[in-house]
């Protein structure tokens, strides 16, 4: 579903994925553990940076724009974002923001490269890049977006942060019966 | 050929730290099945009003409306393993694969051996030139002395490695003829390519392809984008046949310059000499005879709209003397340059 209306604009006049979440009996210190696992699980190439603060998480990422059916897609471009994530005792917040679009072109090795040179911050698409193109790549930024707060969701409700063991399959004998 | 393959190995184990090879950038791990390729078409006319006067690859019907190729090409990465499949159909495919009415233009798999050394094999794009086959990958629709003389493709096997995010090194033995799906003799064509990333937005890639049967080419081809709106290209050549002389060198300079969002407007100029050769050489370039230069200057507008970009071109090209030109003019008589208006369409998906 097209939710492209996800985003917001902030302060700093640039769109932004907010969100703040309520989770009761929960410490600042158990939100920390459990973003870092979530990030480590989920977003092993995002770069997350090194700071002191115990109270927040930074780092950048990044997604593939894409277009075409479903069987066969087409790689536009990508767009690199900005995320910080923040905890107090009861609750957090998180947000994605400085979204930035590179396009792609095919090299002559067939591999998808960014066009060095060509960033464009999503604030500035409607200068840069045609109608279709920037509420496409919206709708995919948003639904990233929720993606990813939902994921995160998940992991800091999870009892343990260690996943868990699946149990073995039943071993079926026909021997007996 | 053992030596060779010690050498290449040598070469990959002596390599320490690095990040990414920029050799073969992967669409990243998650990349579905990836569809690309292009369409398209032109008109020419060269002015003497005849023929084919400019010699150099592709766009070769007169005053006709003509096809080039269609081009498909089909990628996928799983892990650390990938590969890519790219078939073209037309006129374009059949002037730039060895064998007229075969369509591989690129079938290789390659696999991340670490996150710093990958390794590919099959039939690929060169790794030589700045210009390339497929039109979405050239700012000019017609092409130059520089990329038409020499390879399009090699078949091999190559390591990548990269030091860092600005140096990265590549060392492949390939078969011994350019442009060929099988070998002639055997597989004996060493290449480096040596990528330089001085500052941001520029790179420089080194060169070398050598070979007891393919004979040696060095080649510098850089690019820098100086600010969102200008880029600069350069790439300089030189060749040299195995046995009995001939062989080029030149170089071409590729300003570009965004006047809008749509418009871009972007020269080259070629300069271009054919080596002399020796008695009983069987040595042929497209350009100038041997001992002779031509320069190339082309100008190119492409227009965007959406995936579709037109390319209006003009050319003129001037042999230094009149011995050493094939060039002839409207009546036929021998003359020193040539010119050439084109207007190409160009679809990208």
């Amino acid at each position: 579903m097209a939710q492209k209306d996800l985003l917001s604009i902030d302060e700093h006049n640039k769109y932004i994925y907010y969100q703040v979440v309520q989770q009761p009996g929960l410490t600042a210190d158990t939100f920390q553990n459990r973003t870092a696992y979530f990030l480590k699980i989920n977003y092993p190439k995002n770069k997350v940076n090194k700071s002191e603060a115990t109270e927040s998480i930074t780092g950048t990422g990044k997604l593939l724009m894409l277009t075409g059916i479903s069987a066969a897609k087409h790689i536009d471009g990508e767009v690199r974002y900005f995320f910080n994530i923040e905890y107090k005792d009861q609750k957090y917040r998180y947000w994605l923001t400085d979204f930035v679009f590179t396009p792609y072109y095919v090299d002559r090795y067939g591999n998808s490269v960014p066009q060095p040179g060509i960033d464009i911050p999503l604030e500035n698409g409607a200068a840069k890049l045609e109608k279709g193109q920037l509420n496409n790549y919206s709708i995919q930024i948003s639904n990233y977006s929720k993606q990813f707060g939902d994921k995160l969701k998940q992991y800091m409700l999870m009892v343990s942060a260690a996943p868990i063991k699946s149990d073995k399959k039943k071993v079926i004998t026909t021997k007996d019966w | 050929m053992k030596k060779k393959f010690l050498l290449l190995l040598l070469a990959a184990s002596a390599f320490s730290y690095a990040s990414k090879a920029q050799d073969t950038v992967k669409t990243t791990a998650d990349a579905p099945l990836v569809l690309y390729g292009s369409v398209d078409t032109y008109y020419k006319d060269d002015l003497s009003g005849h023929g084919n006067n400019i010699p150099t690859s592709f766009a070769s019907d007169n005053n006709s409306i003509s096809i080039g190729m269609i081009d498909l090409g089909l990628k996928k990465t799983v892990g650390n393993a990938s590969f890519v499949g790219e078939l073209s159909f037309g006129p374009r495919n059949d002037q730039s694969v060895p064998t007229s009415g075969y369509h591989i233009q690129n079938l290789y798999v390659s696999y991340n051996l670490t996150s710093k050394l990958s390794a590919t094999a099959g039939y690929m794009s060169t790794f030589i030139g700045y210009e390339v086959i497929s039109p979405t990958g050239n700012f000019n629709y017609s092409t130059s002395y520089l990329f038409t003389n020499g390879p399009f493709q090699n078949a091999g096997f190559k390591l990548t490695y990269a030091f860092s995010d600005k140096v990265s090194l590549m060392a492949g033995i390939f078969n011994d003829e350019w442009n060929a799906y099988t070998s002639e003799h055997d597989v004996s064509t060493f290449g480096v390519q040596l990528t330089i990333t001085p500052v941001k937005n520029w790179t420089a890639y080194l060169n070398v392809a050598t070979g007891p049967t393919s004979g040696t080419e060095l080649d510098l081809t850089t690019a820098y984008q100086i600010t969102t709106a200008f880029k600069l290209g350069l790439n300089a050549a030189t060749f040299s046949p195995s046995h009995y002389g001939g062989g080029f060198s030149g170089v071409a300079l590729y300003p570009q310059l965004a006047v809008s969002k749509v418009v871009t407007l972007g020269l080259r100029e070629e300069y271009f000499k054919a080596k002399t050769v020796d008695a009983g050489s069987t040595y042929v370039l497209a350009g100038p005879l041997p001992g002779g230069s031509v320069i190339g200057s082309t100008l190119t507008a492409n227009i965007k709209a959406g995936p579709l970009t037109f390319i209006p071109e003009v050319r003129l090209d001037k042999v230094n003397k009149q011995e050493y030109s094939a060039f002839t003019n409207s009546s036929l008589a021998p003359t020193t340059s040539a010119s050439q208006f084109v207007l190409a369409a160009v679809y990208a998906f």
